[in-house]
């Protein structure tokens, strides 16, 4: 394991922030949150045909650039920061990885490169809903699906089985749901004995989860970074009572506070990160912790950040909100952390 | 998983590895448990003191001190070998693993002799850094005054030069192991008409004879591991003075700046064994089944994790040259916050149990009581935990002083 960041990946995150200030400012995503796919299908190609972004995790033999889970979570990690708004996450993290982990050799090849390239815009459609699948039909719904009105590719897990379904085939139905945080798309889809392939195993699903967890962990950590950021400019330049408010220890302590939270997490992320890329067998356990921890981090310092910037924190017009709803967003998705912390501790034996 | 610190490091990890179950005198891991030190505060751990006057102790010591492996970090013209952190965090590690302990030189190693380095003239390293390494000079600290907790630089004990030494008088608090101490590093005004922070020395004086008396502090604990301490006309020569007169702010903060260190990596690991050890008092009160104790040991665990991965990227960031900054102020506003709310979890695991102290003579507590009271110290001593988040927003955020 090496965690200090070499020179390549360092580059990539410079590379990543400079596409996304130019590409995708803040402007730029509140402009997005108001249309209807939520996402600007140029930078997306751009994303994936310049810069390789879907492909970077994604083995070379299925058309991927070979890179391992580190670099992912250092893209991962900027995504959060800029609020990204469009398919990564769906596509590139849930969906690749399910296919990688559940998935047989024939999915593999058929599904991993449109999705490295960026053409094929996937999803991992989750939840407990019930759902039946007979003779290569499902019927039943899922709500709740990330992206679910963007991917053209719907993966589907049973109890048994991976399936994949195209968006467009008959039986199904996709209905986007309006979102609390619009930077994040949602969809209610509707199975009726629409026509599915078995593509693998739902067996390896905890380990996708868990790989999931840890890449919505690396997101968390860029959005609580922001924040904190945001929160400590305004504190050195906002003036009251003739002196910046970054002066009085209140305001300094709660700074202090969100650094050791933020520090904290970026530790976990990067030793999580080198779990996955390694296979180690602390993923288990480190998942759900930096899932948990990340989740509570972001959402402290999105809140912080409204208080200290005081009334204009709470407009529509400054951007302290769009961190907070996309915190409240990560919180939930993918199980809150009470519930990572349950798995947690079942996990180390207690 | 092991950090990767390259061919180097990985055989200086297997050589050491030999040496210790070369050298390590058998029995002497099962003597007791090395890698669990108590609470300061607190009650010493049982056991701990005729564990180290047991003979295998003392004939440890002494092979560590013929490999040079006490102070190895220090050069070796003052007895150490110059080992850079990456290698005394290794050190760590492999004796951990071992289950042997480091001989360590408490403030003596860690306060003074950094101090020593940075400051003092090539004399003065040569006459007190090898007294350090032997034992011969065991110290205690004399910053903090009745008046003066967190305003440090307010201190009011004076120094004053008389011919060729330096007469110290005043009273100083907080002192842990002043018992076991030859020699204090004091704080002392020189200037009382220079600005505050210009008018202090740092001095290093006996800790022995009439002009000395010093009486324990008891704590909340119970226990009175601090003293507070009567310096009345202690005179030392002024070669005792490091990094010359008036100079001993900058030489006070030197020494904070090195109190940890290579201990990065293990310094998680007694948290990890009270973490279990509180894991079985949950099961044995049936406690571990409770949704919210299950969330409590959760974060706890998480905490103690936290840690080490901390630890570990400091260490890859020290094997990559970069110096340590604002790190030890979060390391300690962290592990000294987690243990205070430790002890209350712990407490609250035990439920009704907790009530109740041990018979016996004085004031014998649990291992949770103690936790839980000793615990309530480590966000106030060794900077509290607001004078840290000053440190860290002023430091390391850039926030206007």
């Amino acid at each position: 394991m090496r965690l200090a960041e070499s020179r390549e990946q360092r580059e990539l995150r410079a590379s990543v922030r400079k596409f996304l200030t130019d590409k995708q400012s803040l402007d730029a995503v509140r402009v997005l949150m108001d249309t209807p796919s939520g996402y600007d299908a140029a930078v997306w190609e751009q994303a994936s045909s310049q810069l390789g972004l879907p492909a970077l995790a994604i083995p070379e033999q299925y058309g991927g650039a070979g890179f391992t889970f580190v670099e992912q979570a250092i893209v991962l990690e900027e995504l959060g920061r800029a609020l990204y708004s469009g398919p990564y996450f769906a596509s590139a993290v849930l969906a690749a990885n399910a296919i990688l982990c559940c998935g047989d050799e024939q999915a593999r090849q058929a599904h991993l490169p449109g999705i490295a390239a960026g053409e094929t815009i996937a999803t991992l459609a989750l939840g407990a809903d019930e759902l039946t699948a007979e003779d290569g039909r499902l019927t039943g719904r899922r709500d709740l699906v990330l992206e679910g009105a963007t991917a053209s590719l719907i993966l589907v897990t049973t109890d048994e089985s991976l399936f994949a379904v195209a968006a467009d085939a008959p039986g199904v139905t996709v209905i986007p749901v309006a979102t609390l945080d619009q930077t994040r798309r949602l969809a209610t889809i509707t199975f009726a004995d629409a026509p599915a392939s078995v593509i693998g195993s739902a067996e390896p699903l905890v380990g996708v989860l868990d790989r999931a967890a840890v890449a919505l962990a690396a997101e968390q950590l860029g959005g609580a970074q922001a924040a904190l950021d945001m929160a400590v400019a305004y504190a050195k330049t906002r003036e009251q009572f003739n002196r910046p408010i970054g002066t009085f220890q209140t305001i300094k302590h709660r700074c202090a506070d969100l650094l050791l939270e933020v520090e904290s997490t970026r530790s976990a992320v990067q030793y999580a990160a080198w779990a996955v890329a390694d296979g180690s067998d602390e993923l288990p356990t480190i998942a759900p912790l930096v899932k948990a921890y990340a989740s509570d981090t972001f959402s402290h310092a999105a809140a912080e950040n409204i208080q200290i910037h005081g009334g204009i924190g709470f407009t529509w017009e400054h951007d302290a909100q769009l961190y907070f709803k996309r915190a409240h967003f990560d919180q939930q998705f993918l199980g809150d952390p009470a519930e990572h912390r349950e798995r947690l501790v079942q996990r180390i034996g207690i | 998983m092991e950090l990767d610190l390259g061919p180097d490091i990985a055989d200086f990890r297997a050589d050491l590895r030999s040496w210790v179950a070369a050298n390590a005198p058998a029995g002497l891991a099962d003597l007791t448990d090395w890698q669990s030190f108590g609470v300061t505060g607190g009650n010493r751990p049982v056991g701990l003191d005729a564990a180290q006057a047991d003979p295998r102790h003392q004939e440890w010591e002494q092979r560590l001190t013929d490999a040079r492996l006490v102070c190895p970090q220090w050069p070796a013209e003052y007895g150490g070998q110059g080992m850079d952190g990456v290698r005394v965090a290794v050190l760590n590690e492999e004796f951990a693993r071992a289950g042997v302990p480091r001989v360590v030189r408490g403030m003596g190693e860690g306060f003074v002799g950094p101090a020593i380095l940075v400051h003092a003239t090539s004399e003065q390293k040569a006459h007190f850094l090898p007294r350090i390494v032997s034992g011969e000079d065991v110290y205690c600290q004399g910053f903090s005054e009745p008046g003066h907790g967190s305003d440090l630089a307010a201190v009011e004990t004076r120094g004053v030069v008389d011919g060729d030494q330096i007469v110290v008088t005043g009273q100083k608090v907080w002192t842990s192991g002043a018992a076991k101490a030859n020699m204090m590093f004091v704080l002392c005004r020189t200037d009382p008409d220079a600005p505050k922070h210009s008018g202090l020395s740092y001095v290093l004086i006996p800790f022995t004879g009439p002009e000395v008396t010093y009486r324990p502090i008891r704590q909340m604990s119970g226990a009175a591991e601090f003293c507070e301490d009567f310096l009345d006309g202690v005179r030392a020569p002024l070669t005792n003075v490091i990094g010359g007169l008036h100079n001993g702010w900058r030489v006070a903060m030197t020494t904070l700046g090195h109190e940890r260190g290579g201990r990065a990596t293990v310094q998680h690991l007694r948290f990890e064994q009270e973490f279990w050890a509180l894991v079985d008092t949950a099961r044995k009160y049936g406690r571990h089944t409770d949704p919210i104790v299950r969330q409590q040991l959760a974060w706890a665990y998480t905490q103690v994790q936290l840690m080490k991965y901390s630890g570990v990227r400091t260490l890859a960031q020290v094997a990559e040259g970069r110096q340590p900054g604002p790190e030890a102020s979060i390391t300690k506003l962290f592990w000294s916050e987690y243990h205070k709310r430790l002890g209350e979890i712990a407490m609250n695991i035990v439920g009704g149990a907790g009530l109740v102290r041990p018979d016996g003579d004085g004031y014998p507590t649990t291992d949770w009581q103690n936790v839980y009271l000793a615990g309530r110290s480590g966000t106030i001593y060794s900077g509290t935990s607001e004078i840290q988040r000053n440190i860290i927003a002023e430091r390391a955020l850039g926030l206007p002083r």
